[in-house]
Parts: structure tokens; sequence; C-alpha cells
């Protein structure tokens, strides 16, 4: 087993930075946490999830397709060095993996897979989220853990890239503190993933009614903040901007919930009141993914309830739901088997 | 455990390639036939309901059916309605102009089901440029298909497209091709029917367990019609819709044209309509 | 990859947000996840502000116009032509012949400057801004009510509101952070009442929705008035103890009972009376408002009625109370606080004071300042076309579409000897420009903005402005060394502010330093001091709360049988104003493309016009095609339109009629006549 102690952290991964482009938690003059290059702010991998998606290290929410000039068309490069991204909990691993999936899937999105291709994942658990809370081990899903223990970070490395970077550090003699945090991680239980479940559960059987997504439609003043703080939300837009010498074409993250994002030139719209689009911001995570991917796309991240202006993030909803339509002839508040 | 990928492109999947504009050809005064070949002098390749994404370098891509069949060889035709500002620009366009195209892409007429079968081939408006592809293949292709229904339904007798086309199906021995507009005004120069493309269909002798129809046309025309072929007998499995959306990728990433858990880009545009016709939004 | 923590360039709401930036590039925007306002959320608009950034329309050279065309030139030979032709302009017409437009987009910084560029160099208190069009009558209204025209709470309180009374302001589109907050609000047990015709999304959680006729405030809150004095519900001891002048509005609203307050408004008296009686009985009751109450011919007169009402409740100096006008642009507060008005310097010193202009004079080194009130924006934009004004420099404005009666304002700028414009894209005001000056936006300078709650916040740099653009205040500062004066060479826009500071009681304790990470809420007299949340506690900024009753005047173009549509314009919720930056957003564009009108289904019945049909929408003063929007969201007989677009211009039908005292446009009401485009 390997160590880090606190101090020893930010000087770790500056010393990745000859090989790698690193992304990590810092912590930003204001107190907002952000992915940021080590010498941007100080190392903040405590404190729980990013507010910001940590995807955004591969899907940006601006970035290039290409750039046409007069002869030539050329595609933004890939990194000098492959990325690691640092900061992943574990349920930002289960969106990554989620998303890798989606864009590989079919027709491979290289603009994506330009920055994701040997990207480095460390993800952090432990005793580190808000407050010094506990966050369950993510037990694989990316190269590097980091286990939060108190003073001190547990190092796991699952995979040969993991290794690879971990190897200059010393060993010493594990003393069960992972296992401890394992156990620890699996008797916790999340009242919110119950909840997505169940909200999941009954959007599927079709016990919701229109009118409540119209309800809900009436409270949001589209501002976009749940789809563009989503990890698993991956729409985007595209842009040609027509420079004197050369156009470049470039993409963004776009929302459902706009009632631009599917009208069609004609003005036909299959989105086109603010019910329906409220309904698909829900049901797509709730229903639609899991019928195409086998797999509710939302994984109880929380940031579209932190972003909502108007407190109608998905738990929120997900909470009224099931408060309204779950009582008859379900159990009510029951995980699915 | 890297996912899985069925489609790898060797440059990138978002760059278009050159095709160079062979003909414009006025359709309507909102319409125009635009006849393309690659400039790389390749066969698009292309199958009767596909799609691709038609790229403006400054005014971004947009999503058009082609409208020729690939029993036709040298090149492809689009039927373009100025709609929004790309294909306003692409108006302007004249031969010998280059666009970018990427595809094409999506889900095809599923021919190897339609062969043998007698085909009701039911357009409205501009769908009749997706529809001319499928109508071309079978007029190259004769000896696959059983009887040939054509029925198109326009706004108005300038409204119509290919209307030689429509003359041509009308004299051919191998089609029955009926049309109508929902509204003449005086001075046409109009001899069809009037009335919606619903009304064509109660006439018609259908034998349902060896017809298909196909439809393209305006969502508003698919419940209505949808309606008149259930009398006729016609069960889901034997009615195709193409639908309509708004792609800006074509590859089933962005997310513009999905239909609950369905990508319209790649699980469409051709569809069975047992398969959407309980999404809600489909129609 | 960089983090700049800065504010958004959009409403006054004053959201803070960090641009995110690579390789000297924006590529997003993240919520401030600890600012008190924003509280780690943002609109559509502040999540997409980067995104007009590096559009290639920017400006990125200076422009002269030769041989009738805008063509490149050097710094030297624009800011040169500048002075020559203004000075010229003063040799022969006067000192009053020029009129500086500064810009409530700008910073309070650039404000300041070219505020003592017009007084201090060229010697004339002709400047103003936009203010003049939005909020003017608000610090009329309020300065002779309270003694200070500024929202008196802060956007906090709104949390503490039992009852809030939002009147002509649609929050949740125009300043969508601080709607979201009262529609949280509203959910969370605080009653709200909504006064608007339109059925905005507040109106769908309100307990009370007044859709009262469009000009008919004063009928209505003299109603409410009426009635709350008629049944003992006003607050006697806030009255006598902090209050003057209670007689006379007494006496002013006696007459409007109920009935007649309904047969002003079109409103069912028993709402009148019901809304009168959940305002008054509520432990603590805050009147929201906007450009609804502002932009009328009676302006001044909707804000004396507001102010009244919350002083008959005693619903002022408290937290959940207030009269809390929401100022619309990014810094509207901070120009009007920097003395960009034609009658005050900065912290609403009086120029007619000859002690403030004595201060100023010494301070800037200059042998004395113009005593005269200047021209208000709308009052110079009438004198040039009249010929009386004969050079105009404008900083970041379009008034070509913002103004009242576009003709009007095509005359008046193209009647003009000289132009010179400063902005980042080629507006359409640009476009009839001498001379252009490329500047810097947002994201490409330092300084300052103030909200609408009074919080002096940091505007900072991440990324280089584009070709050859400069930051406002570096350009104005190089006009006034061309102008041969000396007294502004800054270092940076920490030092100007710190000029500001001591010059400016209100601002006395604003400095840089002491700005991080949030900012500081005006008054803040001395360095010591935290900052004012809560204005008029225990006391109003003029000492005793001031009663100033009004009558009821209506609109002054009302709809007739040749004209028989009331037209109301505003904005959307997609653009900002004249749309040169949200026009050039993708998905801001996307969402509303081009000009419409919101007309009643009766009315459109009536017509033969359908959704999305091209009308015609025609005034007294000009004509313009524009697409149907069908929707209840309109009272039969009113229609709207945003004033967004230069093609379908919601102004080239506005009527140019002139509030008296705060010469701010009767935006909201004039009569046109809608038919099915041909």
């Amino acid at each position: 087993m390997k160590y880090l102690s606190p101090e020893q952290l930010a000087p770790f991964f500056a010393s990745l930075e000859a090989t790698h482009e690193v992304r990590l938690p810092i912590l930003l003059p204001d107190g907002t946490r952000t992915l940021g290059h080590p010498s941007d702010g100080p190392l903040a991998l405590q404190g729980g999830p990013l507010p910001g998606k940590p995807t955004a290290a591969f899907f940006p929410h601006e970035g290039g397709v290409f750039t046409a000039a007069a002869e030539t068309v050329s595609t933004p490069p890939a990194p000098e060095k492959p990325l690691l991204v640092a900061g992943f909990t574990p349920r930002d691993l289960a969106c990554l993996r989620f998303i890798d999936r989606f864009f590989a899937d079919g027709w491979r999105d290289d603009i994506y897979f330009r920055r994701r291709q040997g990207a480095v994942i460390v993800g952090a658990s432990g005793y580190c989220g808000p407050g010094g809370s506990l966050i369950p081990c993510a037990d694989g899903e990316c190269d590097l853990e980091l286990v939060a223990d108190c003073a001190r970070w547990l190092v796991v490395p699952y995979t040969n890239a993991g290794e690879a970077i971990v190897g200059g550090l010393p060993d010493a003699a594990p003393d069960g503190a992972l296992e401890r945090i394992r156990e620890e991680s699996a008797a916790l239980a999340d009242v919110n993933e119950v909840l997505i479940l169940r909200a999941s559960e009954l959007i599927r059987a079709d016990r919701v009614p229109d009118t409540f997504w119209a309800e809900i439609g009436d409270r949001c003043i589209a501002c976009t903040g749940c789809n563009l703080a989503c990890p698993t939300c991956t729409c985007f837009g595209v842009q040609d901007w027509r420079y004197a010498e050369r156009v470049e074409r470039s993409r963004m993250w776009d929302s459902c919930q706009l009632d631009g994002f599917m009208r069609e030139a004609s003005g036909h719209n299959p989105l086109g009141t603010e019910a329906l689009r409220t309904r698909r911001r829900i049901h797509h995570k709730l229903a639609a993914d899991p019928e195409r991917w086998g797999k509710i796309s939302c994984f109880v991240c929380g940031r579209c309830d932190t972003v909502c202006p108007t407190g109608i993030g998905i738990f929120a909803v997900a909470r009224e739901l099931v408060e309204r339509f779950g009582s008859v002839g379900g159990k009510a508040g029951s995980p699915c088997p | 455990m890297s996912p899985q990928t069925t489609h790898m492109t060797e440059a990138s999947l978002y760059l278009p390639v050159n095709c160079e504009i062979v003909a414009v050809i006025d359709l309507t005064p909102h319409e125009k036939l635009f006849r393309l070949r690659l400039v790389d002098g390749r066969p698009l390749g292309h199958l009767p309901g596909q799609f691709v994404q038609v790229s403006l370098l400054g005014w971004g891509e947009a999503p058009l059916s082609v409208a020729s069949s690939p029993t036709r060889d040298g090149y492809f035709e689009m039927g373009v309605r100025r709609a929004g500002t790309l294909t306003a620009a692409m108006h302007e366009l004249k031969a010998g102009d280059v666009i970018g195209i990427r595809g094409p892409f999506g889900r095809p007429f599923e021919l190897p089901k339609l062969r043998g079968q007698d085909l009701l081939l039911i357009s409205g408006g501009c769908g009749l440029a997706p529809m001319r592809s499928l109508i071309q293949y079978c007029e190259d292709r004769p000896e696959e298909f059983g009887s040939l229904t054509i029925l198109y339904g326009a706004k108005s007798p300038a409204d119509t497209l290919f209307k030689d086309d429509l003359a041509a199906w009308e004299a051919s021995a191998r089609f029955a091709c009926s049309r109508t507009v929902d509204r003449i005004t005086e001075g046409d120069c109009y001899s069809g029917g009037v009335g919606l493309v619903t009304a064509l269909i109660p006439p018609l002798e259908i034998d349902p367990g060896r017809t298909v129809a196909v439809l393209v046309g305006p969502p508003v025309m698919y419940r209505a019609v949808v309606e008149e072929l259930r009398k006729k007998g016609l069960d889901s499995d034997r009615i195709v819709v193409s639908l309509e959306r708004h792609m800006r990728c074509g590859v089933g990433k962005c997310g513009h044209c999905t239909i609950e858990h369905l990508y319209c880009c790649q699980d469409g545009p051709v569809f069975w309509l047992n398969e959407i016709e309980l999404l809600k939004g489909a129609l | 990859m960089n983090h700049t923590l800065t504010v958004c360039p959009y409403c006054g709401t004053g959201c803070m947000f960090y641009l995110v930036s690579d390789g000297g590039r924006l590529v997003g925007v993240e919520p401030s996840v600890t600012h008190p306002v924003s509280r780690a959320g943002l609109c559509v608009k502040g999540w997409n502000a980067f995104a007009f950034v590096h559009h290639p329309d920017r400006l990125t050279t200076p422009l002269i116009r030769r041989d009738g065309e805008l063509r490149p030139a050097s710094w030297d030979e624009a800011l040169g032509l500048v002075v020559e032709r203004l000075r010229d302009i003063q040799g022969k017409h006067g000192a009053n012949s020029i009129m500086f437009a500064s810009s409530a987009k700008a910073t309070n910084e650039e404000n300041y400057l070219l505020m003592k560029l017009a007084r201090g160099v060229f010697g004339t208190n002709n400047i103003d801004h936009c203010a003049r069009l939005c909020h003017s009558s608000t610090v009329v209204g309020l300065a002779e009510t309270f003694g200070s025209g500024a929202m008196t709470n802060s956007i906090d309180c709104i949390d503490q509101a039992k009852v809030i009374l939002v009147i002509g302001s649609n929050t949740t589109e125009q300043h969508p952070l601080i709607g979201s907050r009262i529609l949280k609000a509203a959910r969370s047990g605080a009653r709200l009442i909504v006064a608007d015709n339109r059925r905005i999304r507040l109106a769908r959680h309100a307990d009370l929705h007044l859709r009262h006729r469009n000009g008919s405030d004063v009928a209505l809150l003299n109603g409410m008035m009426q009635v709350i004095i008629a049944e003992g519900l006003e607050d006697r001891e806030f009255i006598d103890s902090r209050c003057e002048n209670y007689p006379a509005l007494a006496a002013a609203v006696a007459d409007w009972t109920p009935e007649r307050a309904a047969a002003v408004t079109g409103l069912d008296p028993e709402d009148i009376v019901a809304a009168a009686r959940l305002f008054a009985t509520a432990k603590t009751a805050m009147i929201v408002y906007s450009m609804g109450i502002t932009q009328h011919s009676h302006g001044v007169d909707n804000v004396r009625c507001c102010a009244a009402l919350a002083m008959l409740t005693g619903n002022l100096g408290r937290p959940g109370t207030g009269v809390n006008p929401l100022r619309g642009q990014n810094n509207v507060q901070g120009g009007c606080d920097m003395g960009a008005l034609p009658d005050v310097l900065t912290g609403y010193q009086k120029v007619a004071d000859p002690a403030v202009r004595e201060k100023f004079a010494r301070a800037w080194g200059v042998d004395g300042l113009p005593e005269q009130p200047g021209l208000p924006l709308t009052r110079a934009m009438d004198a040039a076309a009249e010929g009386l004004l004969k050079g105009m420099f404008i900083l970041g404005e379009n008034p070509i579409l913002s103004d009242p009666d576009q003709g009007h304002a095509r005359r008046a700028l193209e009647s003009l000897d000289f132009l010179a414009v400063q902005d980042i894209f080629l507006t359409e005001t640009a476009q009839l420009a001498h001379v252009v000056l490329p500047a810097a936006c947002f994201a490409e300078k330092e300084g300052t903005f103030t909200n609408t709650e009074r919080r002096v916040q940091r505007v900072r740099k991440a990324v280089e402005p584009p070709g050859e653009a400069r930051a406002d205040w570096e350009i104005i500062c190089a006009l006034a060394e061309r102008a041969g004066y000396g007294g502004m060479r800054y270092p940076d826009p920490s030092a100007v502010m710190d000029e500001i500071a001591s010059l400016t009681p209100i601002y006395g304790g604003i400095g840089y330093d002491r700005l991080d990470p949030h900012g500081l809420q005006w008054p803040c007299p001395d360095r010591g001091h935290p900052g004012t949340p809560i204005l008029h506690v225990g006391r109003f900024t003029r000492g005793q709360g001031r009663f100033s009753p009004v009558d009821y005047r209506p609109p002054s173009e009302l709809p007739d049988d040749d004209y028989p549509f009331v037209l109301t314009t505003g904005r959307t919720y997609f653009h900002w104003h004249t749309g040169t930056m949200t026009r050039r957003t993708h998905l801001l564009d996307r969402e509303e493309r081009r000009s419409f009108v919101e007309i009643n289904p009766d009315d459109a019945a009536r017509l033969g016009v359908r959704e999305r049909d091209q009308v015609v929408v025609t005034s007294r003063r000009g004509e313009v095609r524009t697409q149907a929007r069908v929707t209840e969201m309109v009272v039969p007989g009113v229609v709207f339109m945003p004033f967004h677009f230069a093609e379908g211009a919601a102004n080239a039908l506005t009527n140019n009629v002139l509030d008296p005292e705060s010469s701010i446009p009767e935006f909201k009401v004039c009569a046109v006549r809608v038919r099915r485009a041909p």
C-alpha cells in the first residue's frame, strides 16, 4: 500500500506535469472549486463533487470542430501530452463510463476521443466529501483512486497507467484502512438514489400525467444550467464563424430545455412546449436512456439540483413525483429489484 | 474494456467532403433541385431514404434527404426548400460551385422487406423529395415489386414538386399515380384533383396482406393518412414512415433528433410505424 | 486554462461567474458557487456570456469615414480627428453644441472618465446615458420621496418578504436570478401579487394577478392606498415618525375608491381591495418594479405612488420590505452613480451646487466647471434633429434601435456635423458615424460594475481585446491627452476608483482591495464601513420620507378608430436590448431569430391572422413587418413587441413623448393598427 500526506499531494501532481497535462480540483478566490492546472490555485481534492462536470475536460463547453482556410482544413490538435484528470467521485466515474460508451457507440466521436484517448483518470473518495463526509470507494472504474482517510490519502491504482504514475512512491505496510473504508462505504445508503430509482419506475410505468410536467415547467426559467452541469448530458449545437480568411466550425453544450433545440426551419417543433421539454429532461435520464442503454443515466451526482435557480433539479422533481404518484399500487420509496 | 465502435472514419467524423454542383433546377418558387457529384468521383453510396449533412462553410450544416436513386449513376440529387439561413444561402449557388457533405446517414427504406410487395407511396409537400429516391429505384428495378401506386398532395399547383417526374409517372404503365392540391387559385394551369392527399386513399383497391404503404410528408399528414390506411386493413407493421428532424450531426451524438430513446438520424429517419407509434412526440 | 472571476455583462442583477479561458481564448463559463445573488446558478444569457467575445464581427481597428465609407485608420488619426472635430464644433457653436452619451454597459471607471472628459475637458454638462430610457423616472421619483434614487433593499430581502408586489417587471425573463428568487419565495409561502397585463411566468404563481390597463398604474396604486386608509390599515406610527406631507396624500387618494380605480384600470374593484389588504396587512411587504412603471409619460408619478404605498404601510428600512426598482443594465446603477447624467456629478452631487463644482474643479485641476445642467439624451436627440446640437460622442449605445421613434433618431444622428461612436461591434448607430473607435468588451478589461442592489463588484480581464481594440477607459484617457488635458493619466482602473472614492461620499470606502470576492454595497462612506444592504434604516436619506401625491394622467396616445391597438414594447429572455451581443451568440440567436408581435387569439381571429403569419404593424410614426405570435400572454386590444430586432424594429413605431420631469420616453404605450401582410 502507498500513502500520500496532504502536503505530498500537490508536489505529487506537480511531478506528473512532465508527462501529463494535469487537471485537478483547485480552489478559486471566492471559494468555488473547479478543475484547473496545478498552478492555477491551491489543490482542493477535499469537498466532494466539483460544481462543474469533470467530464468537461474531454467534452468542453465550447470547442473546435475544424478550421477551414483557403485550401486547408484542420481539426483541433490532440493535447501534446495525455490528460490526467483528478477528482472524479465514484458517481462521476459512472457518468464518465456512460458518456465514453455513448461517444464510442456507432460512429466514434473523434473530437471527444482526441482528448479522452490515453487520459489518466484519478478518482477521489473516502473522507473527502463536503465537511469531511464519506464518499464511497469506487473500487475501479479509474486508473488510480485516492482514498481520503483522516490525515492521509490511500493510493489505490487499478490499471497499468495508474501503477505507472505511482510507481515512484514508497510502499508501506497496509494497515487495513482501505478495507475499513470499503466496509463503511458499503453500509452507506443514499436516499436520492432510492428516489431516482423509484421515479424511474413510475415514469416507465406511465404513472406520471402530462399535467405534472406542465406544472414543473411553469417553474423553469430555461436557464439550461441543469443540462450544462450534468455529466451525462452530451447534446451539442454547432456554429460557423466566418472570419476574413477562415471559417471556424465549433460545437458547444446545448440544452433540450430550449425551444429552439428541436425546432425545425418549418416551425414544426417536436419539443414545442415547456411541459414536453421538462418531461424530456427527466424522462430522458430515467426512461429513455434505460431503454436504449440499459441504464438510468442519472448517477445521482446532485449537480442539477445545486445549479437550478428555482429548485427543480432532478432530485426535487423525483421527490415530488414519488410523493404524488408513488403511493397507489406500488411500494413508495422502495428500490426496484 | 474500450467501448464498441462500429464506424470509424479516416479523418474526422465531422469533416465534410467536397461535392460539385452539376446543375440547379427550379422546382417551385421556393424549391430547387440540386444535382451533385462527389469531387473525387466516387459514388455517394446511399440507399433510398437516406440523408446527408450538407455543409456550407460559414452557414453550418443541415440534414437534407437524397432525392435520387442510387441506381442513377454518376450523380445524386437533393430537393431543397428555402427555409432557414443555410438553405437560403444554398439557393444562391449555381452549377460549378462546391459544397460539403457528410454521409449518407440514417436507416434507408428497407428494400428487402419491400421486395415483392405492392407499394403505396404516399407523400405530401416536400416529402416527395425523399420519396423520389424510392420511386426512381422502383422505376429502375420494376421487376422487384408488385403494383406501384404513387399518391402526392401539394399545397397548390405552384407548390407541386417534380412536375415533370409526376407527368412521367402518370404516363408510365408501371405506376398508378394520383395527385392533388389543397387549393387552386384562378388562372392556375392545373388539371388534377383538389383536396387532401387522404382523399385519394378510399377509392384504392388494396390487398392488405401484400401491401406496404410508405409515407413521407409534413407532420400533420401522418395521422390522417394512417387513419385512412387502417380502414383499408393495413397494420402498423405494413406502414413505413420517414420522419423529419433537425439533425445537427447525423451520427447520433448531438441529441437534437431524439424521439424518446431513438435517434432519428441513426435509428431512422425511416421507421416502421409499429416501432414509433407509441412514442410521445414521434408523429 | 484560467478562471477569471467577473460580473455578467447583461442585466443589473449582477451575477458573478468565472470566465474559463484556454490559450487566450474563452471556452466557457462557470458560476460562482458562493456569490450572494446568483448562488451557484446563472440564467441562459449568463451561461452563454462568453460566446460572443471572439465573434468575427468584432471591431479590430479604428474606422474613419472617407468618401462616404468607413475605412480602417490608425489610432493616431482617429483620436486626432475626434478631438479636432469636437473642438471645432464647440469653437463655432459653443460648448454645449456637443453631447456625450455614456454607457450603462461600460464600467464605473469609464463612466466617470467620460463624465470627466465632458465636463472637465470639453466644458459641457451635456452627458447622459441610457438610464434616461429606463430608470430616469426612478431617480427623480425616489430622490424626491426618499432622498436616494436606488433600490432600497437587497436581493436577499426577497427571502424575508411575506408579500411581494411585482408591478411592471417580467422578472423571471429580465432579471432571471431575481425572478427565480421571487418564484421560490412564492413556492415557500410568500404571497405574490403580480400587476402586469401580460401573463408573465410569475403570474402563474401569483395569489393575485392584476391585468390592469397599460399606463393605469397610478389609478391602481391610488386605489389600493384609498382602501388602506379607508380601512385603517396604514402604519400610523411609521407615517407619524418617519414621513411628511401625509395629509396631502390622504386627501389626494380619498376619491380613488375601488370602483373609480376599477373603471380606469379595467380591473374588478374586489381585486383592488384584495391586493390592498394583502399588501397592507403583511408583516413585511416588498415592491418590485421595473420598466412597466418607469417608461411612461407619467413615469415619475408611477414611482411616487410606489414610494407612497411603501411608506403608507411602513415597509421601508427593514429586511423583506422596500421599494425595489430593478435596474436594467449591468451597470446602469453605476452609470448614474458616476454622474453620467446632465445634472449631477458622482454620487448625485448637483452641478448646480457651487461647492460641488469647486471641489471637482480643484481635484481635476481645471479652472471651473459648467453650471447649467446639460441635455438629457432624449432631449439631445430632439436638439440634434432641430440642428441645435452639432456633434455627438456615443460610447457603447445604439440609439437607432433603442430610442423611441426610429425615424426621428435616425434623422437626429444624420443631422449631426460629427458623430463618433465607440463600441465593440459596428452597430446600426456606428454605421452612421464619422469615426468609429474599437473597444474592448467586458471580458477584456478591468473595472467595476454596480448592480441593482448597489453592489460594486470587480470586472476582470480574462483575454486580450481583438486586434487594435482598446479598453474604453484607455481610449477616453487618450482623448483627454489629445485634447491637451494632463489630468487623466492612470496606471490602471483601480487608480480611477481611488479618485472616484475621494470625490464621492457614497463611494468613499470603495477600493479594489476591498472588493474581493463579491463587492460592497454603497453607501460605503469610509474604508472601515461594511457597506449598506438596506437604505433608510431609522431615517430616510433626505430625513423624513415625503409623500408626493399625484393624480392619474392617461398615456399620451390612446387607441382610436384608426389605431385601435395599444402597443407595448419590451425585451425577451434570450436577447439583450439591441442584440449586438446576443444575436451573435449561437444559442440565444437560435431561440429568437426574428422580430415578432404578440397578439391575443381573439384579436388574431378577428383579423384573420394565424400563428407565424406575417403582419404589418403601423403607428403614426412608422410601419414594420413582423411575425405574429398568437398568444394569451397579451390581453385583447394590446399587442407586444420586443425592441431587439433591426429588421421589424419596435422603435420604428413608438412614441417619442417624454415624461416632463425625467425625460423618459413612453415606450410602454402607443397606438397601432395591425393587419395581415399582403
